[in-house]
């Protein structure tokens, strides 16, 4: 199969033009075996992926206007090629779990056209196709939240809309300079992003670029203090909506950061090192006491989310390969627990109609099965080793520390207050006596709960204790994407910042 | 050899896994049992691999699979049998069995029997893991283990409602394992920054290449990572200012304060020290702060005991005290005294903490001292028990802890630091009384548990028999000592008392051994005929201050936890909600409201248009003429 990422992409989306002529009653088992085949499709690809090549891997390049020189161009490599396996699973989980019945078809149809959106984003190699895809992405979650979510749902979904837009749009004028830049220097248009890499950029103009692509990669991710529409969105947002949101949606922002920003502009990405490092400190730290502060389940989850992505541009900007690869590593990781812990919190929420953890206290006695499997994301949560949460957060400090000593221990600071509004929120949930009446009857997980929580399960404690399969094609494509940086650099306190791995030096 | 190695480390996750298949059923006494024999495999594979090292003297190096690969970083799952681990995997392994086999008895009324052995295995399979690892990743994923086994056995008995700290100073043991697991977490960052702080200077995390490069490292670097690994070391062994979770950790299963909270995971700390020898040796400012901390604590620690009601507090803070002399043996680079002192003190302190096990069954779980007294006719093996376990903790000879303690304090002398002799000195009286204090308000005098209406039974006999092995060695350990040296300097630096000390030997064991004797004395006149309570000295202001713990527990209350949840609401609702969000609403407002008024242009009315064609004319005009000048 040449073109399996077209496939990858468009048959979601086509699934779900055919969607609107399945029948209701079946829709749901409709998404489920399309989200099902997709998932087998992505894991078709990582198995026909070489792991021993870090470049772009199954390429199609289709011209769509030549004039401008943008096309149809696709490609996945180590960094990208785990989102796009992700995705597909979270998708097909969220599906499996999701307790919605109310216009299920709509629903269905909005999460596969939503699927096609975030794997074109990830195997994307024209800024164009890339762009039309990211905010593509906002639309059928703009229809999620608006339409089941909460009370406030209107006014959060719109703040999600218009925040991350003005965001993008931002993005794109820097999109358009960096075309203009390419046609003034090679005398061609082009707007793929292999053609971007080549071009070495005088360090002024990189700056300015970098700010514009980061404003959008900002407001996405969210960065502090970009960061309010999150909770709102997170707080109204259906079970299903919070699951792909936090899993898939905000590593977005991330993995621009590791696309374009840092070979893009290799210097303007050194240079930045330091405010960007204290953004995400701030983040890290007052997010996570936010947290702390939270009265309802899913907003702790919803800031901690904040917090933990605060570490993974922590990583980004590490600028080694231990750095790097552990904050893509960590992009999956916190995919798969903030995935299952809002799925954790929906399970509840479908119970009590309430994510009060004032109306909650001593679950564990009454669902025992619950508790064992929130106790497990917790502890992944919290980067227990042996858990997928440790790999990716010990390789980001222990990268980062290479950067900065203090940011490292202030970083760091995430095990400790990350335990203290996790273990806080198990403890007024789980423990205690059984006070509310209203919790004495509740029953223990269901088989479809089950069939979506178990295979996380599995995952988290397969990675935490194997990562390999997964570490070694992302470190491969980092090592090179470094390579990379440390030639293009042109400033010597770049060449001297970023890190080149020792086996890269002995192949040269 | 390899087998043994295998057997020995994945004895225990087997036991945990299978005991985890029964965890939501009812009890099961096979799953005790079992789980019992697993580990008592393990501590044969031990066993094994002990006389094969004390034979021939080498080591095994086993290297499972690789974990982590990252840029230049390689992390395997690699593990050693040397003389160091394999002393604490026997000792890990051997108190972990009898400690299973007295859970049967001490859990049997439990409904979550199952789950109970499930946790406790896990503990010791992280425990195995910590003291087997061949790099300081593995160490932590074992140090990180033993946190969560920890969290989930004090917090084992979880339905239980939180008090106040008037009622119980524990709250509850949600809280205390919360506590536990945070505090821990605090000092676990300073071993991750020792952990990075070593990977960038020496290129590997594992502990040969690490400690074949120290020499050529600065002296800067090795002060900064020798401090680091110390602060994790004071979290899990309890070191001040971070010890407060250990006595708040008694409200886990008392076999749980037994094998984690006074045997085990507590010597973690001293294992790190121990292990990374190579490092302390080339840092001697840090070494000497772990000394004067670890004397400080033991003196600290033997101080609020005195005083304390609380049967499981009290060996708790004996437990905190003897860590102290443990680091304070290590940190004098008496290492392989600290190692033999952590050996003796797992022996009899397990067994002290297992017979306080015992008085609670006996007593439906009361703890206050005040209210037992003359147990000794319904409980004749356990009062041998503890007075075994407490003579050895006293350094009575020829126990096991006179000659570890004693050891440790010689050490003190021989190294011309008097000041920690003589508190390490004072500090062994004190131990000695408090000990006594606590046996003989137990056991001895009137029964004042009859008040309450509580009737006495000895333990199940299959337990008390379990118990024995521990009993035996409380006794004997110490003649090995001799042996025990010869075997671990193999591996670990020679110490050696000077002529110097060896001139004094017998003086220096009689000041200490009169300190001890002292104290038991002490206590005998003043409890051994019965309590008699002196509302003076219960008034005066040292006495309180030695109950409340130095008003730390309450400082800490007052000065971290409240501030920090205040500081996060604010943070929350002032900060959140009300400066950022609002700006961004702010914004968003503005173009509404520009919208909005603009929206009046649109009227209809061409006169009105056409004053603003004339406007956006002059405007236009206006721009262009600057750009003309400024151009």
């Amino acid at each position: 199969m040449d073109n399996i990422l077209s496939v990858l992409v468009f048959f979601p989306a086509i699934a779900a033009l055919l969607g609107f002529v399945v029948d209701k009653k079946s829709a749901r088992v409709y998404g489920i075996s399309v989200a099902s085949v997709e998932l087998l499709l992505a894991l078709w690809l990582w198995m026909s992926f070489d792991s021993g090549n870090a470049g772009m891997q199954f390429v199609e390049l289709v011209p769509l206007v030549p004039d401008f020189g943008i096309n149809y161009y696709l490609g996945v490599d180590g960094i990208s090629l785990f989102i796009v396996v992700m995705a597909a699973l979270m998708t097909l989980l969220g599906m499996i779990g999701m307790s919605i019945e109310k216009d299920i078809k709509n629903m269905i149809i909005s999460l596969l056209f939503l699927e096609m959106t975030m794997i074109g984003v990830f195997v994307a190699l024209d800024a164009i196709v890339f762009y039309l895809f990211w905010e593509l992405s906002l639309v059928p979650m703009l229809y999620i939240i608006g339409a089941w979510g909460g009370p406030l749902r209107v006014y959060a979904s719109i703040k999600f809309f218009l925040y991350t837009f003005t965001g993008s749009l931002i993005m794109l004028v820097g999109m358009l300079f960096m075309a203009y830049l390419y046609h003034s220097i090679s005398g061609i248009w082009s707007f793929s992003i292999t053609d971007w890499y080549a071009l070495v950029l005088p360090v002024s103009y990189q700056i300015w670029l970098f700010l514009a692509f980061f404003v959008g990669f900002a407001i996405k991710v969210p960065m502090f203090p970009f960061h309010t529409w999150l909770p709102y969105a997170h707080g109204q947002a259906p079970t299903i909506g919070s699951v792909i949101l936090a899993a898939v949606l905000l590593k977005m922002g991330t993995y621009g950061f590791v696309r374009f920003s840092l070979p893009l502009f290799p210097d303007a990405s050194v240079m930045m090192i330091m405010p960007i490092a204290v953004i995400s400190i701030i983040m890290i730290i007052y997010t996570a006491m936010v947290a702390y502060a939270q009265e309802d389940m899913k907003q702790v989850i919803a800031y901690s989310s904040v917090s933990h992505m605060g570490v993974i541009v922590l990583g980004t900007f590490a600028m080694n390969a231990e750095g790097i690869s552990g904050s893509i590593f960590l992009m999956l990781s916190h995919g798969i627990v903030s995935g299952a812990l809002f799925m954790l919190v929906g399970v509840i929420y479908d119970r009590r109609h309430t994510k009060l953890m004032s109306e909650f206290g001593g679950l564990a006695s009454v669902m025992p099965k619950y508790a064992v499997i929130f106790g497990i994301m917790l502890m992944a949560s919290v980067g227990l080793p042996l858990t997928i949460g440790f790999v990716g957060e010990f390789l980001v400090l222990l990268g980062f520390y290479k950067v900065s000593m203090i940011g490292t221990i202030l970083a760091g600071t995430s095990i400790i207050i990350g335990a203290i509004y996790m273990l806080s929120l198990y403890k007024k949930s789980f423990f205690g006596p059984l006070t509310n009446k209203a919790n004495e009857k509740l029953l223990d997980l269901n088989g479809k709960e089950l069939m979506s929580l178990v295979p996380l399960v599995a995952i988290v404690i397969w990675l935490g204790v194997y990562p390999k399969p997964v570490l070694a094609p992302i470190d491969n494509s980092v090592k090179a994407l470094l390579t990379f940086m440390e030639e293009k650099a042109q400033t010597p306190e770049a060449k001297e910042r970023i890190v080149v791995s020792t086996t890269m030096k002995e192949a040269r | 050899m390899e087998k043994f190695v295998y057997i020995a480390l994945f004895a225990p996750l087997v036991s945990s896994l299978f005991a985890a298949l029964f965890g939501m059923s009812p009890r099961k006494t096979f799953v005790g049992v079992i789980a019992s024999l697993l580990l008592a495999t393990s501590f044969l594979a031990s066993a094994i691999l002990a006389a094969f090292v004390y034979q021939t003297g080498g080591a095994i190096h086993v290297t499972m699979m690789e974990w982590i690969g990252a840029g230049d970083l390689m992390i395997p799952f690699g593990f050693i049998v040397d003389q160091v681990s394999v002393t604490m995997m026997t000792v890990v392994t051997l108190v972990s069995t009898v400690v299973h086999i007295y859970s049967i008895g001490y859990m049997d009324h439990d409904k979550s029997f199952n789950r109970f052995f499930s946790y406790l295995s896990a503990f010791v399979f992280s425990m195995m893991v910590l003291v087997m690892s061949d790099n300081f990743a593995g160490l932590f994923i074992g140090w990180e283990g033993v946190g969560v086994c920890s969290w989930l056995l004090i917090g084992f008995w979880y339905h239980k409602p939180d008090v106040s700290p008037e009622e119980n100073p524990s709250i509850s043991p949600s809280w205390a394992a919360n506590e536990a697991f945070i505090v821990n977490r605090i000092a676990d960052l300073g071993m991750l920054i020792g952990i990075f702080i070593l990977y960038w200077n020496t290129g590997s995390l594992q502990y040969d290449v690490v400690f074949a490069a120290i020499p050529h490292l600065s002296h800067g670097i090795l002060f900064a990572a020798a401090i680091a690994l110390f602060i994790g070391a004071m979290g899990k062994s309890a070191q001040f200012p971070l010890h407060t979770w250990l006595t708040d950790a008694m409200e886990g299963p008392t076999p749980v304060s037994a094998l984690i909270h006074a045997a085990t995971m507590v010597t973690a700390g001293v294992f790190l020290v121990i292990r990374a020898n190579p490092l302390y040796m080339v840092t001697p400012e840090v070494s000497y702060f772990i000394a004067s901390l670890g004397t400080f604590v033991a003196f600290f620690a033997a101080s609020m005991a005195l005083v304390n009601r609380d049967l499981k507090r009290i060996i708790a803070f004996s437990t905190l005290s003897q860590l102290g002399y443990m680091f304070a043996a290590a940190g004098l680079g008496a290492y392989w005294i600290a190692l033999f002192h952590l050996a003796a003190h797992a022996f009899f302190k397990a067994l002290l903490f297992l017979g306080a096990g015992n008085v609670m069954h006996a007593m439906h779980d009361e703890l206050d001292i005040f209210k037992m007294g003359g147990l000794k006719k319904s409980m004749k093996w356990t009062y041998i028990y503890m007075g075994v376990a407490s003579l050895a903790l006293a350094g009575i000879p020829p126990l096991a802890g006179f000659f570890s303690k004693d050891a440790i304090i010689e050490t003190a002398f021989n190294e011309g630091t008097l000041i920690l002799w003589i508190i390490l000195v004072v500090t062994a009286g004190m131990t000695a009384f408090y000990s006594f204090r606590q046996v003989f308000l137990t056991f001895e005098g009137d029964e004042r548990y009859k008040a309450f209406g509580i009737h006495p039974h000895e333990m199940y006999k299959f337990v008390l028999i379990a118990m024995s092995p521990l009993a035996i060695l409380a006794v004997i350990a110490g003649f090995f000592q001799g042996t025990f040296h010869t075997f671990i300097i193999e591996l670990l630096p020679n110490y050696e008392m000077s002529e110097h000390t060896h001139h004094y030997v017998l003086l220096l064991g009689a000041i200490v051994l009169a300190f001890a004797v002292g104290g038991i004395v002490l206590a005998w006149v003043m409890y051994g005929k019965g309590l008699k309570r002196n509302e003076k000295l219960e008034n005066s202001f040292v006495y309180k201050l030695l109950k409340n713990q130095y008003y730390i527990p309450q400082f800490y209350a007052e000065f971290i936890s409240k501030p920090y949840a205040m500081i996060s609401t604010m943070m929350w609702k002032s900060v959140d909600m009300k400066i950022i969000d609002t700006t961004v609403d702010g914004i968003a407002n503005l173009f509404y409201s520009g919208g909005d008024k603009t929206r009046k242009m649109q009227t209809g009315n061409l006169s009105s248009y056409l004053n603003w064609m004339g406007i956006g004319l002059f405007v236009l005009l206006f721009i262009a003429a600057i750009s003309t000048v400024i151009g």
